[in-house]
């Protein structure tokens, strides 16, 4: 696309701007409208009269985090409905994890209808940038990322991979 | 010996006064703006599961400076290092001596001045030592061996000039009319009323010296929008090099400047310890005259540091437009038309 | 027959010998027109119908396979009318096929993943259920056969037909229940089968050592010649290195064949192609001395030893035994250490006797060592005789050897129980090579080396072809290539 200039015109500002002094004053009246209202919404909860918060913090390891509906979080694999791991170890989400977190090692199912299955299915939470590809690559909607799990964090590194049965367990 | 007696309190409660509410302005700084900005704000300090709205960061605060390694940069000169804050501390502690706290009582059969430092020319000795405060800052730049901190002891410098011949020139308005360069005598002068209602404080008298005072103050003071010389976050200023408590002394000189700076204008322009309509005498009207000085400060105070929470930082060269251009020329014919309407007024 | 033809092929000039079908002189100009039945070492069934071309003045589009090229005939295989005809083919090749690509082998290297992408008519209008088949049948020790993913092209009977003519395959069946499979009593088990794995444009036949081992996707292809005997087939080396957990944790995936018209054509054998899957197992990386004391050393502190303890004694008692693996860089270092500056005599270079291999008319040889040619051309085996382990047993009984010098060979696969005692007699052994065997137990010096597939070099095969091969894996720790040891103790040794 070639580079085209547009020329911008600056905003003209009179002697009513360029003094400051009631863009200050209407700047001021923003934050104390704010912290006025807030300060008495405030006092009323802490007397217990109205329940409208003074503020919009979440206190998120005292309160649970609000996660949107579309989040992605921890990824969780699926199950048939006879209980066994719907992934048949095509390693399309190995393929396309730009991180490269999924490590799978594919064998032999005993079923030959399903053919193939992963032996083992390891995600580094660790690398994982939460990218979602996985979850589109799969054709067989083996793996998910709505175990909405954000707190992820560990003492090692090792523990941050999460094998095939932690990945399946709390299925929803 | 009552007399030395006598200003031995006098002095402890300036000092506590200014240091007092430096360290509750480190609370009302981080509270103030949470509220106005829709959150709750430092919540976490307590003791024994006692929280008090946070009341403990104060006290967090000073153990976790105090408790800090003192880093000293290996290019560093190490006395001046050390001075420096020592010098800028000190300099605005001892602007606290000069502010009428209250007038003079009689109690016990005695006159009691409520002033530490009684002196025919208060103004001069404040407006001398927040003046000295820059060399604290220009020091602290200089001996950190940092470009950093270099540059910004000499933006500290710039400013502090350029705002300090502004205050002179801003408070020369008020004084002629006070016709005093004592600070006792400015606050009696506020004294009287016009039609028998409205105090003759110099906020009625000289509205835009007022204004100009502010400005030229919250410069002065180095508190957001010019806070050049810090810009802790961003632009990293003259302190950048100092860690635990010399850096928390500059962080109390910086709010106790700004004490000073509202109590001066508290006392020039806001009637000081007056209380319209009430005559104050005896013991009683004494702790009515330090409340009353008191609660002005603070009213400034909340004034400028919702001032902080609400505009951006001054670009340099604004910052000294602003002085040089603008506020300084405007404080010199805001003092010629004062001296003219005196004149013709006569 | 060299009379040259001219037709013109999507608007552009194709050349084409007398006899030659469109499909075979455009595959030769480097068109590309979809197809799965031809292939040019099989024949042109023109079964699956894919190579369906527009004809000017013909009335109805024609399969190019069947075509032969005429002088000044316009041919269309990219307009809209051959890619129609193209995509209907295509479509009917799918009515049946199970789309589990997820899962098969193929995917990746599939003709009908390509020509899908390419041409493939994204909605079928087939909606009737698919007919099911056998899945998993393991028709040999090598190959896998999945009935329903055929698309019945016949490349592979009429493989076992032609090449391997080993006829164990058939077509049964008619209409949608026709299918491949093994003829009755017989398995898939002719030395050859590993190439229906290559030839099957589809995911019928697979290969079962490379089931589900790794994602073709994930493999890197070099030129290599097969070291399998002296036939020098052409081959492809596929490593998996980008992902070392996949292939279970191997990083030589598969040896496919590489067409080459002198040698070995389209095939490659299967003892060549699944012999050296094991490539890492046992493998040697660091600079041993182990007697008298064991230390690992330097290359220079190595070299430095070795060459003072092979001139310790006289030259006469010091045996070397070499391989026919050596490639011809090899060889000539050889020669120049142990020949010409050494001056050594006793040599040991010819294949065990039992280790002689089959033989058949097709590609397989008895030596199987890739390079004895090389050897002698500088003269091993000609100028100088090779002596046989039995010989070289004797003299070492007798103390007439006091040093071996063995490279990458293994004495105990020639003197069985005996070779313990006999190795332990030596004053001076020093093993060379890059696998673990008990010479390298035994040894006094193990000198760690490059295997085939982490050097380059060529091999000269029985017919005198050079080949050259190249470097596909990195070296395992300290090893080097034989060529770069020997110059090392040759520069040492020299006076």
């Amino acid at each position: 696309m070639a580079m085209t200039v547009r020329p911008v015109s600056r905003p003209r500002r009179g002697l009513l701007e360029q003094s400051y002094l009631w863009e200050v004053a209407r700047g001021l009246g923003v934050t104390f409208r704010h912290f006025f209202i807030n300060l008495a919404r405030h006092c009323l909860r802490l007397a217990g009269l109205r329940a409208e918060p003074g503020a919009v913090t979440i206190q998120y390891p005292d309160e649970p985090a609000v996660l949107g509906r579309r989040a992605r979080t921890r990824h969780r694999l699926l199950r048939r409905p006879d209980g066994s791991p719907r992934c048949t170890a095509c390693l399309l989400c190995e393929t396309i994890c730009p991180a490269r977190c999924i490590r799978i090692t594919a064998e032999e199912s005993p079923d030959p209808a399903v053919e193939k299955r992963a032996k083992t299915f390891d995600i580094d939470l660790g690398m994982c940038v939460f990218c979602g590809h996985c979850v589109e690559a799969c054709p067989v909607d083996a793996i998910h990322m709505d175990a909405d799990q954000v707190e992820l964090a560990a003492y090692s590194r090792g523990d941050m991979i999460w094998d095939m049965p932690a990945l399946m367990r709390d299925t929803k | 010996m009552i007399l030395l007696a006598w200003t031995a309190v006098k002095v402890g409660y300036a000092l506590a006064f200014g240091l007092g509410l430096a360290g509750f302005l480190g609370w009302v700084e981080r509270k103030q703006s949470a509220v106005a900005q829709d959150r709750i704000g430092a919540n976490r300090a307590q003791i024994f599961g006692w929280r008090l709205i946070g009341l403990f960061h104060p006290i967090a605060d000073g153990i976790k400076l105090i408790t800090k390694e003192d880093f000293v940069p290996a290019r560093a000169l190490r006395p001046f290092h050390a001075l420096a804050p020592a010098l800028s501390l000190g300099c605005c502690l001892l602007c606290l001596a000069a502010l009428p706290f209250g007038g003079t009582v009689e109690v016990f059969g005695r006159v009691w001045s409520l002033q530490p430092f009684e002196s025919r020319v208060g103004l001069v000795y404040v407006l001398a030592f927040l003046a000295l405060g820059v060399h604290g800052v220009v020091m602290a730049g200089y001996v950190s061996g940092s470009n950093y901190g270099l540059l910004g002891g000499l933006r500290g410098a710039a400013q502090m000039v350029a705002y300090e011949v502004c205050m002179a020139a801003i408070l020369a308005a008020p004084m002629f009319l006070y016709g005093t360069l004592d600070l006792q005598e400015a606050v009696l002068a506020q004294g009287g009323y016009w039609g028998g209602w409205l105090p003759t404080w110099g906020v009625f008298r000289q509205p835009l010296a007022f204004v100009l005072y502010l400005v030229a103050g919250t410069a002065a003071s180095k508190r957001i929008p010019f806070d050049l010389p810090e810009g802790e976050a961003e632009i990293v200023g003259y302190h950048v090099e100092y860690s635990g408590m010399k850096f928390g002394m500059f962080m109390i000189s910086d709010f106790v400047e700004n004490i000073v700076v509202c109590g001066l204008g508290a006392t020039l322009f806001l009637g000081g310890w007056g209380i319209p309509f009430v005559s104050l005498a005896g013991a009683w009207g004494g702790l009515l005259m330090l409340a009353s000085f008191a609660v002005k400060t603070c009213a400034l105070l909340f004034l400028l540091m919702q001032v902080r929470w609400t505009l951006p930082r001054f670009r340099v060269d604004q910052l000294l437009d602003l002085g040089w251009k603008s506020v300084l020329p405007l404080a010199l014919l805001n003092f010629l038309a004062t001296v003219w309407g005196a004149w013709l007024w006569r | 027959m060299d009379k040259t033809l001219r037709f013109t092929l999507d608007g552009r000039p194709i050349e084409a010998r007398l006899g030659e079908t469109v499909l075979e002189a455009a595959t030769r100009a480097g068109v590309m027109i979809p197809h799965y039945c031809w292939h040019q070492a099989l024949g042109n069934p023109g079964n699956c119908r894919m190579c369906i071309v527009e004809v000017e003045g013909a009335a109805k589009p024609q399969v190019s396979c069947r075509l032969p090229a005429r002088e000044g005939l316009v041919v269309r295989s990219i307009s809209p009318a051959a890619r129609r005809a193209q995509c209907s083919a295509l479509e009917f090749h799918l009515v049946d096929h199970p789309l589990d690509c997820p899962v098969c082998d193929q995917s990746g290297e599939c003709g009908l993943q390509d020509y899908y992408m390419d041409i493939g008519r994204y909605k079928s209008a087939m909606r009737e259920d698919k007919a099911h088949a056998g899945k998993r049948l393991a028709l040999g020790p090598h190959i896998m056969l999945d009935q329903e993913r055929c698309i019945m092209c016949t490349r592979c009977t009429r493989f076992v037909g032609q090449v391997s003519k080993s006829h164990e395959l058939g077509i049964f069946g008619r209409g949608h229940r026709q299918a491949v499979d093994l003829v009755p009593g017989r398995a898939l088990d002719n030395p050859y089968s590993g190439n229906l794995a290559d030839i099957c444009p589809v995911g019928a036949l697979t290969d079962r050592d490379f089931r589900f081992q790794v994602r073709v996707w994930y493999l890197d292809s070099t030129e290599s010649i097969c070291p399998g005997c002296s036939r020098g087939c052409n081959i492809f080396v596929h490593t998996s290195t980008r992902r070392p957990w996949q292939n279970q944790g191997r990083r030589l995936a598969r040896l496919k064949p590489r067409f080459s018209p002198e040698v070995n054509g389209h095939w490659i054998c299967d003892e060549g192609r699944y012999g050296f899957l094991d490539f890492d197992s046992k493998r040697l990386g660091r600079v041993m001395r182990l007697k008298p004391v064991s230390e690992e050393l330097s290359w220079d502190r190595a070299a430095q030893e070795v060459a003072a303890a092979l001139r310790r004694k006289p030259v006469e008692g010091l045996a070397v035994a070499a391989s026919g693996a050596l490639s011809n860089e090899d060889w000539l270092a050889f020669k120049e250490l142990f020949v010409d500056t050494l001056q050594a005599r006793r040599f040991l270079f010819a294949p065990e006797p039992d280790q002689a291999g089959t033989e058949d008319q097709l590609l397989r040889r008895r030596e199987k060592t890739p390079n004895l040619e090389g050897g002698k051309a500088l003269g091993f085996g000609t100028k100088i005789e090779s002596l046989g382990w039995d010989s070289l047993a004797g003299d070492i009984e007798a103390g007439k050897v006091w040093g071996l010098y063995v490279i990458d060979r293994d004495p105990a696969q020639a003197w069985g129980g005996r070779s313990r005692e006999l190795l332990e007699r030596l004053d001076l052994l020093i093993y060379q090579g890059p696998r673990q065997c008990l010479a390298g137990e035994l040894a006094h010096y193990r000198l760690p080396a490059t295997a085939w597939l982490e050097e380059e070099g060529h091999f000269t095969n029985f017919q005198g072809n050079v080949q050259g091969y190249q470097r596909a894996l990195q070296p395992l720790g300290a090893a080097k290539p034989d060529w770069a040891i020997f110059a090392d103790l040759e520069r040492r040794l020299k006076p």
